[in-house]
């Protein structure tokens, strides 16, 4: 059911005010989700005046500033920094990405940040992915060859290796699905944008042999077929990949086949 | 006592684009078309019953508040049928790249409301 607030305890309030310490003439606001697991206050805005003259050039680079200098405090998660790892994933200005590739010059005003939106939050910026996790485990991703021996190589054409690309290059951060409307008000049944990337991928694979039980196990009323193509996803995705093309094709192939 | 976990922030922050607005107006216009044509429906069988039965609603759409009325429902009209070509092309597989939703998009909304203006016109002058 859709639920357009947020729950009592979900409400956010105003926080603390950090006033920059250094003097910098060229500061930013930053207005930082926070919410303490061991308290049982609500979550709250804090706001960080930071100094842009001493700050690399991505949001990544103000929240480990923050962290290091102003509050240590702060929980988010990171790893490789070079959009790779998909551990920063968060809602910046509106909008989710990699905080380690997303430039805080193309975001205006002060900055915004939140976690992933419509996720149960462990602490401040980050959120419970555990279900995504086990949607993408029922998909089954990987391969699945009955026949040929495993001993050996499965050759694959240049034109089938070709049709994954656009799909094996996803690394799971859910910037797609967690800005998915569809996921936020069905995220229990719906698959979302991110997992359902990964359906097609293995539904194409020219060396997977169960093409017709993936489609099948796919082929649902709200698994599938709450993609409304609003496409959110497509415009979040920071590898600038294309679920809900995916999603159409997956659509498409269960349309034009015997299933 | 352990706090239970808040949910995140979702609609409230979440930045709208083209291909966003056009969806929920989408349904929207959905909505108001599905009970302006069982209104419409209601309104013709009502002649069963007689002439002073059709009067009465041809009063009432014929003030100014059912002018207007008759104007956005023009407009409902207009946008679902050019939003739902949009999804028609989408749904053989075209125009999911970013700048084409983008594009479509922006000719579904003033696309709706050229078509509104026409329809008006040709209402006025024609019938």
């Amino acid at each position: 059911m859709v639920q357009i607030n947020l729950p009592e305890n979900s409400r956010v309030i105003k926080g603390k005010y950090f006033k920059d310490k250094t003097g910098s003439k060229n500061l930013r606001k930053i207005n930082i989700y926070r919410w303490d697991p061991s308290t049982r206050e609500k979550p709250r805005i804090d706001t960080y005046e930071v100094d842009m003259d001493n700050c690399p050039s991505k949001v990544l680079d103000i929240l480990n500033k923050i962290k290091n200098e102003i509050d240590p405090t702060i929980a988010y998660r990171r790893s490789c920094a070079h959009g790779v790892c998909g551990s920063c994933a968060m809602n910046m200005g509106g909008k989710n990405g990699l905080a380690c590739t997303t430039p805080h010059a193309e975001i205006d005003g002060d900055i915004n940040i939140y976690p992933l939106p419509h996720l149960k939050v462990k602490r401040d910026l980050i959120g419970d992915l555990d279900g995504l996790y086990k949607q993408y485990q029922s998909i089954e991703p990987w391969l699945k060859s009955n026949s040929k021996s495993e001993s050996k190589e499965i050759f694959q054409s240049k034109k089938d290796r070709a049709k994954l690309d656009g799909a094996y290059e996803c690394i799971m951060c859910a910037c797609c699905s967690t800005s998915c409307p569809s996921y936020w008000w069905n995220g229990d049944k719906y698959l979302g944008p991110a997992v359902l990337l990964q359906a097609y991928r293995w539904i194409i694979d020219s060396r997977d042999e169960e093409r017709q039980k993936r489609l099948k196990k796919v082929a649902d009323e709200l698994k599938l077929y709450r993609c409304h193509t609003i496409l959110n996803c497509t415009s979040a995705c920071p590898k600038g990949l294309n679920p809900a093309k995916a999603i159409a094709e997956i659509k498409k192939m269960l349309a034009t086949a015997n299933v | 006592m352990k706090n239970k976990e808040p949910l995140s922030p979702h609609i409230q922050i979440y930045s709208w684009h083209i291909s966003s607005l056009v969806s929920i107006s989408h349904r929207i216009t959905g909505i108001i078309n599905i009970i302006s044509i069982t209104l419409i429906c209601l309104w013709a069988s009502l002649l069963l019953f007689g002439e002073s039965y059709y009067i009465i609603i041809d009063l009432f759409l014929s003030s100014l508040i059912g002018k207007f009325i008759i104007l956005i429902l023009t407009w409902s009209f207009s946008f679902q049928i050019l939003s739902e070509i949009r999804h028609l092309i989408m749904d053989f597989g075209y125009g999911f790249e970013l700048k084409t939703t983008k594009i479509t998009g922006l000719l579904v909304i003033f696309g709706s409301i050229f078509l509104t203006v026409v329809l008006y016109l040709v209402g006025k002058n024609f019938i």
